[in-house]
């Protein structure tokens, strides 16, 4: 596979929001809040705007009049109004001739603020186990509650039952890229131009943040240097097109990799316990209590505990359970999404669960999990039927290679198995236009290529298979949200499933309107010398002879492609506060981890590692080799070293790399990837969303390793040296 | 951030450079992997920097009985002499796990000393083999041991006009390092343990990074192993010692209690090693971790 994006990147021919220019450009620096929590007593901006090269200091009281309708109204203000939240949080802005002095002058501004109790820890809000009672607390700011069936008869009868408590802890995304983008408004339009997974959702959301018409915006997305998740609400934007505003000039802002770190927007910690009833060897009842720290998040974020819910259910037969989970504000900023929001530390506690339930229960663990995993046809906790899934050929599969792995297992090293499951999100829906043109295919829609080749890549292999028209014939094209059709974003898995079913159809209905005009029933597209030829059988057919004047007139034989997935449903009778979600199909993997343990020091070293992927389809079985493998590196980094330390004043400890240890090359051992086909899902030619899923389960089999090797249970992630150290008593 | 960058190109005219400047005005750079660090956090403000690249300190000399090392010689030059990895294993391990190879290429010996922090990979080993530092300043050459140069965390006793020249080793030790971090490149250490055999005088010494205030030698450790061959019972005497003898923070990287915890198991597994190695006509290519 050559991916046509390969050469420019290695050249250094791409570029990113880093590399934003304009004519007239000024640089922008955030002030940022110096305390977790408190009020602004007084700002003066007046020294900063005197500062040479600034030309605009904006802050609270300069939205008013710089935006048509204030902004006041929008759920999310620019600037805090009135309550600093976290620290670090951006309190004003400044726009400068140069960087340097734009940062200068946002260092002189000085607020006094008057400071109020820091809440640091889900454990400072909620010191014992919440009630059913603290939903109404002003600090939840989301709450779901769901049960089914007769759950106390079932613990009451239970042969066992299996309780215990698990912690995760905060973790960022680290794309190499910091975020970075450049604002300009003229005349009441605004553009602005940015490193984002999102162009559409950005335009929508910047648009409610700064109370302007979606009509009167453009988002025109960047080469992105790394999203997982990261990069899709609005970020910066708001400040660099409000200082553009306040300037009347082109503005670029960026942060530092300490800002990038220290702004967040990433995965927070959580508290999760897990019991769980056991009669005849089967799971017969779940309880399931969710603490989710969402840091400085406002209310409406049940949607965090309901996604996380799920993966606490997990992938298998649930006849009885009830499950409350609360999300819980503190003063660390928002959470947002990162690469698979929720699931790698929900299915850490879930899978370490029935893993040690399993032990206990003295069952191979593999086949513990056969017992439950789901099958076409059985009901997931909230009635929805289960579709195509290949979990159980993946158990068997993983049972397979963990057979052989143990025949020659060395003293000290033990073997984990892990699940993980995951839904698509085809929901989403897509647009994309295609032209073809006497020379070749282009695909106009409006995302960027993120990395995992799913844009750049994969819309042109889902093109070249309906049309049969070599890759090198088929370009892939970006436009902003004023010239590209919509789309949805790239995320949750859904850039091949749901944008390249627009694109497919866009295709089929290309082939059905040719094949008309040719009078075929089947037609195929060939590329000879530079010219595309429409092959019906033994005819060969120049397109640029099928086109009509007008097409010819406009360089080809325009389409629209659309996908909206169906709508699904999830029985209502069950939640009793708050909303679950509903899933759009049924993909996942299972995952081994052989670890080696230094049981005098706590020290942990991953031997090997296989994955078992549930693809459906694999439309380019390299490109999901190399996500299969991202993701399990990534999945390492949070279960043996990644993680954001806090003090309990909520400052971020290691706002850098040195400190926050991503996985390196000598960490990473030899990956085994075996692509699982067959069960179809809802993605073209069957296939399914594998952009998230690699990561979901490494935690866990990293943990159960552990366990398998030293009979010990770490409830805690990620599994550093320390905290395996304590769990073996060594301290 | 700006200052005036000068490039001295005699040890001479940069102990006058750095005289002729206030303390705080003038920074010194050798491979710039700390000190580019600090400027960048404005933890140090300088007029001027001082480059020691122009300096003729990059080198390895080897006599009979000594090793001589300059100080702005790139530490990857070490490790990249077979002849350290032979004679010298354990200042030849603590070496090649410094940072990452990247960053081994602009580190240097003298500017690892120069930081003199308790953190440091180098600075255990440079004490247990009994280094000697050249210092070069405005009252001319002195020479003292390593121990001497340490003050306190992140101190040393070099005047503001003084400079690591270079650092003076026995030719070879048995002699072995073991790191504990959580990842394996570019992390810091949680504990450091340098063991060396050294033929002459109490034979054992054993040194300790990641302690308070400053890498020490334990001689309390050193004291209960008292002949060439010590009883397993003895090895696990000193390590217990040692760790009990040591002080220990918890900071972000490790708790105390954990950190005496690797100490008590490095300093046995470290003297292990090193007796392996005085048994063997040439040292193991790596020591167990
Ligand atoms: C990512 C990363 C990983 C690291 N990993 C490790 C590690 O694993 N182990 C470890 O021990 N260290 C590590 N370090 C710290 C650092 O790289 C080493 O201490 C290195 O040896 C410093 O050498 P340098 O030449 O770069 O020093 P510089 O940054 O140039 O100088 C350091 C200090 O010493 C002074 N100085 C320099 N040369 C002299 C001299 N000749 N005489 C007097 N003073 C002098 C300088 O003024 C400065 O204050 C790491 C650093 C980073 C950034």
């Amino acid at each position: 596979m050559t991916r046509s994006d390969a050469a420019p990147k290695a050249r250094g021919g791409v570029g990113y929001g880093m590399d934003l220019e304009a004519p007239g450009m000024l640089w922008a620096a955030l002030v940022r809040a110096p305390v977790p929590h408190g009020r602004i007593v007084r700002m003066e901006l007046g020294p900063a705007r005197r500062m040479p090269g600034v030309v605009a200091v904006v802050g609270p009281d300069e939205i008013r009049t710089l935006l048509p309708k204030g902004a006041l109204e929008a759920e999310r203000p620019v600037f805090p109004l009135d309550e600093i939240r976290y620290r670090g949080e951006p309190i004003a802005a400044v726009a400068a001739e140069t960087l340097e002095q734009a940062r200068h002058a946002a260092a002189a501004v000085v607020p006094v603020v008057e400071s109020l109790r820091t809440d640091a820890r889900i454990e400072d809000v909620f010191p014992e186990w919440p009630s059913a009672a603290a939903a109404k607390d002003p600090r939840v700011v989301g709450h779901v509650h769901a049960r089914h069936g007769d759950v106390e008869a079932r613990f009451r009868s239970a042969d066992l039952v299996h309780s215990e408590t698990y912690h995760t802890s905060g973790v960022h995304q680290v794309a190499l890229e910091p975020h970075a983008c450049l604002g300009e408004a003229r005349g009441g339009k605004f553009r602005v131009r940015t490193s984002t997974q999102t162009p559409f959702g950005l335009r929508e959301d910047l648009a409610s943040i700064l109370g302007i018409f979606e009509s009167s915006l453009v988002v025109e997305g960047t080469w992105v240097g790394g999203g997982f998740g990261g990069k899709g609400a609005a970020f910066l934007e708001p400040y660099a097109l409000l200082l553009a505003v306040a300037s009347r000039r082109p503005v670029k802002l960026s942060v530092t990799y300490a800002e990038e770190f220290e702004l967040g927007r990433t995965t927070l910690p959580s508290i999760i316990r897990l019991d769980t009833a056991v009669r005849g060897g089967k799971i017969v009842g779940r309880r399931v209590r969710l603490l989710l720290d969402t840091g400085a998040s406002l209310p409406g974020r049940d949607f965090a505990v309901g996604y996380s819910i799920g993966f606490l259910l997990g992938p298998y037969r649930t006849e009885t359970y009830e499950i409350e989970g609360f999300a819980v504000q503190t003063n660390k900023p928002p959470f947002g999404p990162h690469r698979a929001p929720f699931a790698p530390q929900s299915v850490f506690a879930l899978e370490s669960h029935i893993d040690g339930l399993a032990r206990r229960l003295g069952v191979d663990p593999i086949e513990f999990r056969l017992r439950q995993v789901w099958r076409e046809g059985d009901r997931t906790a909230y009635d929805q039927p289960v579709g195509p899934f290949g979990l159980e050929a993946g158990l068997k599969a993983a049972a397979r290679t963990a057979g052989a792995w143990r025949t020659r297992l060395p003293a000290g090293h033990g073997i984990g198995v892990a699940c993980g499951f995951w839904s698509t999100s085809v929901g989403a829906g897509g647009e994309a236009r295609l032209s073809l043109r006497p020379d070749g295919l282009v695909i106009l829609q409006g995302e960027r290529e993120i990395g995992n080749g799913s844009v750049v890549h994969g819309l042109a292999v889902v093109a070249e298979r309906v049309l049969g028209l070599s890759l090198a014939a088929i370009r892939v094209d970006y436009g902003d949200t004023a010239t590209a059709p919509f789309d949805s974003g790239v995320f949750g898995s859904r850039t091949l499933g749901a944008l390249g079913q627009a694109v497919e159809r866009g295709a089929r209905s290309l082939v059905t309107i040719l094949a008309k005009r040719v009078g075929a029933s089947e037609i195929h597209l060939e590329i000879k010398s530079g010219q595309v030829l429409v092959v019906a059988g033994r005819r060969r057919h120049k397109l640029v002879d099928l086109l009509t004047p007008t097409e010819r007139a406009e360089g080809g034989l325009v389409v629209e492609g659309k996908f909206y997935g169906p709508e699904r449903e999830v029985d209502a009778s069950r939640v009793l506060a708050g909303s679950v979600y509903p899933y759009q199909d049924f993909t996942g993997a299972v995952h081994l981890a052989e670890v080696e343990v230094d049981r005098e020091t706590g020290h942990l070293r991953v031997v090997r590692y296989a994955a078992f992927q549930d693809v459906g389809t694999a439309v380019d079985p390299s490109a999901v080799q190399g996500q299969v493998e991202g993701g399990v590196v990534m999945g390492l980094g949070a279960a043996l070293s990644e993680e954001m330390l806090w003090t309990p004043e909520a400052r971020l400890a290691n706002p850098g790399l040195l400190d926050y240890r991503l996985p390196r090359l000598r960490d990473v051992p030899p990956i085994h990837v075996e692509l699982i086909e067959g069960f179809a899902g809802a993605g073209p030619f069957g296939a399914k969303g594998v952009g998230e899923p690699p990561i979901i389960p490494v935690p866990a089999a990293v943990a159960n390793a552990v366990a398998d090797a030293t009979g010990t249970r770490v409830f805690e992630m990620p599994l550093t040296p320390e905290r395996v150290a304590r769990a073996l008593k060594l301290l | 951030m700006s200052f005036q960058l000068v490039h001295p190109s005699t040890p001479a005219e940069a102990v006058r450079l750095l005289s002729g400047s206030a303390t705080g005005d003038i920074a010194v750079l050798s491979g710039g992997t700390d000190l580019l660090l600090d400027l960048d956090n404005a933890r140090l403000a300088p007029k001027r920097v001082l480059s020691l690249r122009k300096l003729p300190w990059r080198y390895l000399r080897w006599s009979a009985d000594s090793l001589v090392i300059g100080s702005t010689t790139p530490l990857r030059a070490v490790e990249n002499d077979g002849e350290v990895r032979r004679r010298l294993p354990g200042l030849w391990e603590a070496i090649r796990d410094v940072g990452s190879p990247a960053l081994r290429s602009r580190a240097t010996l003298g500017g690892n000393l120069g930081r003199g922090s308790p953190a440091s990979d180098l600075i255990p080993i440079l004490l247990a083999l009994d280094a000697r530092v050249r210092v070069v300043g405005p009252g001319g050459v002195r020479e003292l041991p390593v121990d001497l140069l340490l003050q306190g965390s992140r101190r040393t006793t070099l005047g503001p006009a003084e400079l690591i020249e270079s650092v003076t080793l026995p030719a070879s030790a048995p002699s072995t390092y073991l790191w504990q971090r959580v990842q394996p490149v570019n992390d810091i250490s949680q504990v450091g343990v340098a063991t060396a055999f050294v033929p002459q005088g109490p034979h054992w010494r054993i040194a300790l990074g990641g302690v308070q205030p400053r890498a020490r030698r334990m001689s309390e450790a050193e004291g209960v192993l008292p002949s060439a061959r010590p009883s397993h019972f003895e090895v696990e005497l000193a390590a217990q010692e040692a760790a009990r003898r040591a002080e220990f923070v918890s900071d972000k990287r490790a708790t105390e209690s954990y950190r005496r915890r690797l100490v008590a198991v490095l300093v046995r597994r470290a003297i292990q090693t090193t007796l392996e190695r005085m048994s063997k006509a040439t040292p193991s290519r790596k020591a167990k971790r």
